[in-house]
C-alpha cells in the first residue's frame, strides 16, 4: 500500500512538469508580444523594452525561460503581469468561491444521484427505468450556461426568490456566509446537473450487478422485505465502485466552473482562467493550469486509495 | 420481437451477422432512438437549407425593430440589433454543427488510431498510450481549450483541431477494449493461421468488427463536442463575431435576459435539441448493436 502510493506520487512530479511544459509551450509560442500588450512599445526606447521584457522573464532561450518559471512557481514568487500581485494569492483569494460551488455540487449530485439509480434499478427495462435514462441523455444534453440562464430568468427575474449574480448584496460592506448562501443556490444545481446522470446511470448498472449476486438471493431467501434487501445488502455493495465515478467527474465540474462562473459573474477560479487567458496573463494561465492539474490528479489517487481501503477485496501490487 | 431467451440447442449462439437487418430492425422499434434520427436529420437539413429557409439577412440590422417578442413576422423574436432571431439560428446552426461533425473526425480519427495500436500491440506500446489517455482524461481540458483558442486567436480550424485532440481518448478505451476481444476471436486467429500478418490482420479482420463500436462512438462524439464548441462560444472564445453561433448567441442576450428572453432562448433551446438528438441516436444504436440488451421501446 505504502509503496504503491510513493509509486504514483512518483509519477505524478513528471507529469506535472509535461503540464507545465505544454502549457509553457501554448503560450509561448503564440504570435504577438506580451509586453507589447501591456505598454505602447513605441513610445519605450530599444533600452527601456528590453528591461521591461527582462522584468518579465520574456528574455533568453527557452528553457531558461521555462526552468525560472517553474522556480517562481515553485518558490511562489510568480506575479500575474496585468495587476503584478502574486499569482497564488489571487488565487488564494478566489478559490474558496470555486470551492464551494464544486464542494456543494458533488453532495447534491451524489444525494440525488444515487436513489435515482436505486429507483431505476428496482425495475430494470420498466416504465420508470425508460423515464429515467431519457431524463439522463436530457440531463447530459443541457448546455449548462443556457440552463443557468433560464433558471436566473425564472428564478431571479419572474420569481424574484434568488439573486442572479455575484456571490453577496452589493449593497453591504460586509456579509456573512449566510448572506451568501442564496447566490450560491442556482450555480450548483447547474454544476450539479452536469453529473447527476453519470451518477444515476453508474449506480443503476452497479445496483443491477449486485441485485444479480448470491447473498441478495440469500437475503431473499430468509424472507426479508424487499427494501431491507435492497438498502442494506445491494446499496451497500454496489455503493463501492461508485467512489471511483465520482473521482472521474471531478475535471468535468473544474472545466464547468470556467462556464458557470462566468454567467453568475462570480469571482471564482474558473473565471480567473478565462479573464487570464484573454487577457494573456502567462504567469496566471500557468499556475492556474498547473494547480487545477496538480489538484485532480491528487484527489484521483485519493479515489483510488480510498477504494482500496473500503473494498479489501481488491489488492495493489 | 425475439426474446433474449432463444437459443439453438446446440453450443453457444452465433453472434448475429454485424451491420445486418437485425440491428436496423432493433433500432427501428426503439421509439427514443427513431425520435432523436428525425430531430437529428431534420436540424442537419434545417443548417443545410439555412440559407432558403430563412426569411431575413441575419446580419441585417434594423434599429427600428430591437428586442421585438416573438410575433407572426419574427416567430423568434428579434435582437438588440433588430436582427431576426430566427433566421441568424438557422445560420448559426451551421457554424455549430459544422464544428460539431469536423471535430468528431479529428477525435475519431485519433481515438482509433490509438485505441487500434494499443489494443492490438499490446505491451508497452499499450501501457505507455493507455497512460496518456488516462492523462487527458484527467486534465479539465476545457480550460486547456480556454487557453489555446485565447491565446492564438479563434478560427475555424484551430477550434476543430483543439476540441478534436482533446476529446478522442473515450473513443480510443472503448476501440481498445473491442480490438482486444477481437484479437482473440477464432477467425482472426485462422486468418492468422494462414499467414495473415499486421497491418492486412488489423484492416481487413479486426477493424471491420470494431465498426459499431466506432459508430456509437462517433455518435455519442458529436454530441459533447457540440455542447464544448457552444460552451466556448459563449465565453466569447468561439467563432468570431459577427459570424453568428449558437454559443454566442446566447450569450448576446444575457444582458437582456430579464426584459427580451427569446434572445437567449431560443439559440441555447437548438442546441439542446441538436445535443439530446445525437444522444438518443447514439444510445439507440448502442442497444440495437448490443444483442444482450432486450430490445429498447
Amino acid at each position: 500500500m505504502r509503496a504503491y502510493v510513493l509509486r504514483r506520487l512518483g509519477q505524478f512530479l513528471p507529469v506535472l512538469l509535461g503540464i507545465a511544459l505544454v502549457t509553457f509551450a501554448i503560450v509561448r509560442s503564440a504570435p504577438g508580444d506580451p509586453a507589447a500588450l501591456m505598454v505602447d512599445v513605441q513610445l519605450l526606447s530599444e533600452e527601456e523594452l528590453r528591461r521591461f521584457r527582462d522584468e518579465l522573464g520574456l528574455t533568453g532561450p527557452w528553457p531558461l525561460q521555462f526552468a525560472r518559471i517553474v522556480g517562481e512557481l515553485a518558490t511562489g514568487r510568480l506575479t500575474s503581469f496585468r495587476t503584478g500581485e502574486p499569482v497564488l494569492a489571487v488565487i488564494g483569494q478566489r478559490l474558496p468561491v470555486t470551492g464551494a460551488l464544486i464542494g456543494g455540487a458533488l453532495a447534491l449530485a451524489v444525494l440525488a444521484g444515487i436513489p435515482l439509480g436505486v429507483l431505476a434499478a428496482t425495475r430494470p427495462y420498466g416504465w420508470l427505468d425508460h423515464a429515467l435514462t431519457v431524463a439522463a441523455l436530457g440531463g447530459i444534453s443541457v448546455p449548462n450556461f443556457w440552463f443557468g440562464l433560464i433558471l436566473m430568468w425564472v428564478f431571479a427575474g419572474v420569481l424574484g426568490v434568488l439573486p442572479a449574480t455575484g456571490i453577496g448584496p452589493t449593497t453591504a460592506l460586509t456579509y456573512t456566509v449566510a448572506d451568501m448562501a442564496p447566490y450560491f443556490v442556482l450555480p450548483t444545481v447547474v454544476l450539479a446537473l452536469a453529473i447527476v446522470p453519470s451518477i444515476m446511470r453508474y449506480v443503476r448498472s452497479s445496483m443491477l450487478d449486485a441485485l444479480g449476486q448470491d447473498y441478495v438471493r440469500t437475503a431473499r431467501g430468509k424472507g426479508l422485505s424487499e427494501g431491507r434487501v435492497l438498502y442494506r445488502h445491494a446499496l451497500r455493495n454496489a455503493l463501492l465502485p461508485v467512489v471511483t465515478v465520482v473521482g472521474a467527474l471531478l475535471p468535468i465540474l473544474v472545466g464547468a466552473t470556467a462556464v458557470i462562473e462566468s454567467v453568475f459573474a462570480m469571482p471564482g477560479l474558473g473565471r480567473l482562467v478565462v479573464e487570464a487567458a484573454v487577457n494573456r496573463d502567462y504567469p496566471t494561465i500557468l499556475t492556474l493550469n498547473f494547480l487545477t492539474a496538480a489538484v485532480v490528479l491528487l484527489s484521483n489517487l485519493a479515489v483510488d486509495v480510498l477504494y482500496v481501503v473500503l473494498d479489501p477485496r481488491i489488492r495493489l501490487e | 420481437m425475439t426474446g433474449p431467451g432463444r437459443r439453438h440447442a446446440l453450443g453457444p449462439t452465433p453472434p448475429p451477422a454485424r451491420g445486418g437487418p437485425s440491428e436496423w430492425r432493433r433500432f427501428a422499434v426503439n421509439r427514443r432512438a427513431v425520435a432523436g434520427l428525425v430531430l437529428m436529420l431534420g436540424l442537419g437539413l434545417g443548417a443545410l437549407l439555412a440559407p432558403v429557409l430563412s426569411w431575413y439577412d441575419p446580419d441585417q440590422q434594423r434599429l427600428t425593430g430591437v428586442l421585438e417578442p416573438p410575433s407572426a413576422r419574427h416567430p423568434m423574436g428579434t435582437d438588440s440589433f433588430g436582427r431576426d432571431v430566427l433566421s441568424r439560428t438557422l445560420w448559426g446552426g451551421r457554424v455549430s454543427q459544422a464544428i460539431g461533425v469536423l471535430s468528431m473526425a479529428v477525435s475519431l480519427l485519433v481515438g482509433v488510431l490509438v485505441g487500434t495500436l494499443a489494443g492490438y500491440c499490446g505491451g508497452w506500446t499499450d501501457s505507455a498510450l493507455m497512460r496518456l489517455t488516462e492523462l487527458t482524461i484527467t486534465f479539465p481540458t476545457l480550460f486547456l481549450l480556454i487557453t489555446l483558442v485565447a491565446v492564438f486567436g479563434a478560427s475555424l480550424p484551430l477550434l476543430v483541431l483543439a476540441i478534436g485532440l482533446t476529446a478522442w481518448p473515450i473513443t480510443a478505451r472503448v476501440v481498445r477494449a473491442e480490438v482486444l476481444a477481437q484479437r482473440e476471436r477464432e477467425f482472426v486467429e485462422a486468418a492468422r493461421a494462414l499467414g495473415a500478418g499486421g497491418l492486412r490482420l488489423v484492416v481487413r479482420h479486426v477493424l471491420p468488427n470494431v465498426v459499431p463500436v466506432i459508430v456509437v462512438a462517433a455518435t455519442l462524439r458529436v454530441a459533447y463536442v457540440i455542447l464544448v464548441e457552444a460552451g466556448l462560444s459563449y465565453l466569447g472564445l468561439g467563432v468570431p463575431p459577427p459570424t453568428a453561433s449558437w454559443g454566442s448567441m446566447v450569450a448576446d442576450g444575457r444582458e437582456y435576459l430579464f426584459r427580451a428572453w427569446w434572445v437567449s432562448f431560443f439559440p441555447g433551446l437548438f442546441v439542446f435539441l441538436t445535443v439530446i438528438s445525437y444522444n438518443l441516436v447514439g444510445d439507440g444504436l448502442r442497444d440495437a448493436f448490443d444483442p444482450r440488451m432486450p430490445a429498447s421501446r
